[in-house]
């Protein structure tokens, strides 16, 4: 069998009986989706997702999110009856915050941007929750979990003190029961 | 090390980095930096052992087919 032959034999839509055991095969797309070229994707991908958590580290590294945890008045507590709130920024003007004087005497304070899409988060007297109203995410008031709605992830939560009957946020802290 | 070995190690490895990458991303909104720390150092591990075991892996597949 010469080459030319052996070449025509192989085309396709000949009438060779030999296509037909080779005519199910694209040699492109053999060649390029492989058993080779899986695990060398795998491979890859592996180490993209290794080298994906670096950035996170390099930033906590470089303390972009130092708290300043100094005293910060919010409001006198005369001023806040029970079953109200009020807004304040802590530890900085960017991050709004909520301080609730809840119906049994209680302070509670959180940042109030929602875990989930960062939508601001409000006191719902009735109920004693926290609403977010972007997608009906409730929260805990008593320890600012979600308990429903998209929300997976508690509220950051806002140490206060009372101190000769003003209120002032000390500290701020991310988990927290 | 076999051939199958290296397709195993590859494979735990990337399950491995998947679940790393989680579990960091989870600790830096959380802002527990030890925690990032420890889950980015064990995904760095992971990668160079995925890069190694794929070198390991190459020199044995096309060493065999040449």
């Amino acid at each position: 069998m010469n080459d030319k032959k052996y070449t025509k034999r192989n085309q396709s839509n000949s009438n060779s009986d030999m296509v037909n055991l080779v005519n199910n095969l694209d040699q492109k797309t053999d060649l390029k989706y492989n058993r080779r070229a899986f695990l060398k994707t795998a491979a890859g991908a592996s180490v993209a997702l290794g080298v994906a958590t670096l950035p996170l580290s390099v930033r906590t590294l470089v303390g972009a999110f130092e708290d300043d945890s100094d005293h910060v008045e919010i409001v006198k507590l005369s001023e806040l009856p029970k079953g109200s709130s009020v807004k304040f920024n802590y530890p900085t003007e960017e991050d709004s915050a909520l301080l609730v004087h809840t119906k049994s005497g209680e302070l509670k304070a959180y940042n109030n941007a929602c875990t989930h899409l960062m939508c601001p988060v409000f006191y719902e007297e009735k109920e004693e929750v926290l609403l977010c109203p972007c997608h009906k995410g409730y929260f805990d008031l008593n320890n600012g979990q979600p308990i429903a709605g998209p929300p997976q992830r508690e509220l950051p939560l806002i140490e206060v003190e009372v101190i000769n009957g003003v209120v002032y946020a000390v500290d701020r802290k991310y988990r927290h029961g | 090390m076999g051939k199958k070995i290296c397709w195993i190690i590859i494979f735990i490895t990337l399950a491995m980095n998947v679940v790393m990458l989680q579990f960091t991303v989870h600790s830096y909104l959380g802002r527990e930096s030890n925690q990032v720390y420890v889950y980015s150092g064990v995904a760095v591990i992971s990668g160079m052992s995925t890069v190694i075991t794929y070198l390991i892996w190459r020199k044995k597949e096309y060493n065999e087919n040449a």
